[in-house]
């Protein structure tokens, strides 16, 4: 079952956050743009990690724990996708993809949205909203 | 910026009177305007239209004058989309009829433009000189969600002025406007549709009565 | 470059073509020339005009690029030198249905041109005399280049040196590279 969803920018700041579930954690919202901005960094410290350094490894892609993972998806450009879901959840990889498309499509071709900015479409609500509910069916 | 008339019989252009021979040489009636164009990502669109709201909505201070200007950008791309439809599907018949313009225009013209004829066109009850054609989803605001504070505006004004252009250089001056509304028993989402107003000049209606008599 | 991964790109590229949703290509031709109409009344000064197409350019860039990354299957674009093959095998085809070449390299493979014979952008158009050698019709092309690459950590110069509007043989993009970012380590600003 899908948790939540933050969308990041490449400065590590919050630009979207959505609970998918009503047992979704529920944070104030300085807790979910300091977790955004940890985040990102420690992000960014795991890549330094990697044996041979490149500078296209993504770093932390998945944490693990008893009750939830999480999973991130990272774009060239440094924009971050992180979704929270049950531990048994699958395919949060392609849910990812998924949202980066939907990023691309229903955000950066919206004349009124200015990059890097908190998101506010309504388009984009609602296709995510359509996608974590495609997502729930194939996932059960 | 001069977008050559399409007709067969186009007049030589300046050219000739310019030193480079070059132009000359690749002039655009020598290049064959009735091969199809392959089609294009509509990304490539989109990402155009985008960059052409933004751009519009620097230099203006109201909601209306944003409208207005999207209409102006359309009217252009409407007078030429006429000219060259025209050219490519061999219409030598003027169409002279209010309707058989109008059916032009929601059938022809917009799959040209659109790959698919508008959804409907009708005619406003009670008033002789109004028409709407309506659009379920409009192609230019696929990816657009307009903000709350932006009002009414609708960027399919674009479109609006797109129908303007190609009546108007049909000889059929009209005023066109897109709008929102509400219909919520066939709309995905409860979004809203678009319809284009087209409110016809005065002049047009005194030739349309004279044919008609 | 070694032919397999040119012609990867190549594959890479018509499919990204082929299974996007498409556009009629006369409405993105007519949308642009009315658009580039507009910024001349705005700003008359062909040369003025030129530097706004291509920041115009520069702000749909720095978002296509995400858009190409999405969709081409183009993981990652390593070195400027891959760049230069990337854009004009597999962006070129995606976005404006043509492929590009690169070539005049320089002998420190920082300096490359980008040909095309066909613009989608400048079809049905022809230049008025008074701008037929000042205006860069299609500059945006130059910015969207720029842009997108800056989003990969690429700083780039670009030129439009041939453009067939002035009667030139073909159209030429010249890139200069200018330096690679160095992504930033956070603990780096505190030390």
């Amino acid at each position: 079952m899908l948790l939540s969803l933050f969308v990041v920018n490449k400065a590590g700041g919050l630009i979207y956050q959505q609970n998918f579930s009503d047992t979704a954690a529920k944070l104030s919202s300085n807790d979910y743009l300091r977790l955004a901005s940890t985040f990102h960094s420690i992000q960014a410290i795991s890549r330094q990690l990697s044996p041979a350094h490149s500078r296209f490894g993504f770093g932390i892609e998945r944490i693990e724990t008893d009750t939830f993972v999480l999973q991130a998806f990272q774009s060239q450009t440094g924009v971050k996708f992180v979704v929270t879901a049950t531990p048994e959840t699958k395919n949060l990889k392609n849910f990812l993809r998924r949202l980066y498309e939907l990023y691309t499509d229903y955000v950066l071709k919206n004349p009124f949205y200015e990059l890097d900015m908190p998101i506010r479409c309504e388009l984009w609500e609602v296709m995510l909203q359509l996608a974590a509910e495609e997502h729930q069916r194939s996932a059960s | 910026m001069e977008l050559r008339r399409f007709t067969q019989s186009a007049p030589k252009t300046s050219n000739t009177t310019m030193s480079n021979s070059e132009i000359a040489k690749r002039n655009i009636l020598d290049r064959p305007l009735t091969r199809n164009r392959e089609e294009l990502y509509l990304s490539t669109f989109s990402f155009l239209f985008a960059e052409a709201v933004q751009y519009l909505q620097t230099r203006v201070q109201q909601v209306s004058e944003l409208e207005d200007k999207l209409n102006q950008l359309g009217y252009r791309v409407g007078q030429r989309a006429l000219e060259l439809l025209c050219f490519r599907e061999k219409m030598n018949r003027r169409e002279i009829r209010l309707v058989s313009i109008l059916g032009l225009i929601r059938v022809q013209l917009w799959k040209f433009l659109f790959n698919k004829s508008a959804d409907y066109l009708k005619k406003v009850t009670d008033r002789e000189d109004e028409y709407y054609i309506e659009e379920e989803e409009p192609l230019v605001n696929r990816y657009i969600s307009v903000p709350k504070d932006f009002g009414q505006l609708n960027c399919a004004a674009f479109m609006a002025g797109i129908i303007r252009g190609a009546m108007d250089s049909a000889g059929f001056t009209a005023s066109v406007s897109a709008h929102y509304i509400h219909r919520e028993e066939k709309s995905r989402w409860n979004a809203p549709v678009t319809i284009f107003m087209i409110r016809l000049d005065e002049s047009v209606m005194n030739r349309e009565r004279q044919w008609t008599s | 470059m070694s032919s397999s991964r040119a012609s990867t790109w190549n594959k890479l590229g018509d499919a990204a073509y082929s299974k996007s949703e498409k556009v009629s290509a006369d409405l993105v031709a007519l949308t642009y020339g009315s658009f580039v109409r507009e910024i001349i009344k705005d700003y008359e000064e062909p040369d003025q005009v030129n530097k706004e197409l291509e920041k115009l350019g520069y702000n749909i860039g720095i978002r296509l690029i995400e858009d190409f990354l999405a969709k081409s299957g183009i993981g990652n674009c390593s070195s400027f030198e891959e760049s230069a093959e990337i854009i004009s095998r597999v962006a070129f085809k995606m976005f404006l249905g043509i492929r590009a070449t690169v070539s005049n390299w320089n002998s420190e493979y920082n300096s490359c041109s980008i040909v095309f014979d066909e613009n989608p952008l400048a079809e049905y158009v022809e230049l008025p005399p008074e701008y037929t050698h000042s205006l860069l019709y299609s500059n945006i092309l130059c910015g969207v280049i720029r842009g997108a690459l800056e989003m990969v950590q690429i700083i780039v110069e670009c030129q439009f040196v041939k453009d067939q509007l002035r009667g030139d043989d073909t159209n030429e993009i010249k890139i200069r590279f200018k330096e690679m970012l160095q992504e930033q380590v956070p603990w780096n600003d505190e030390e």
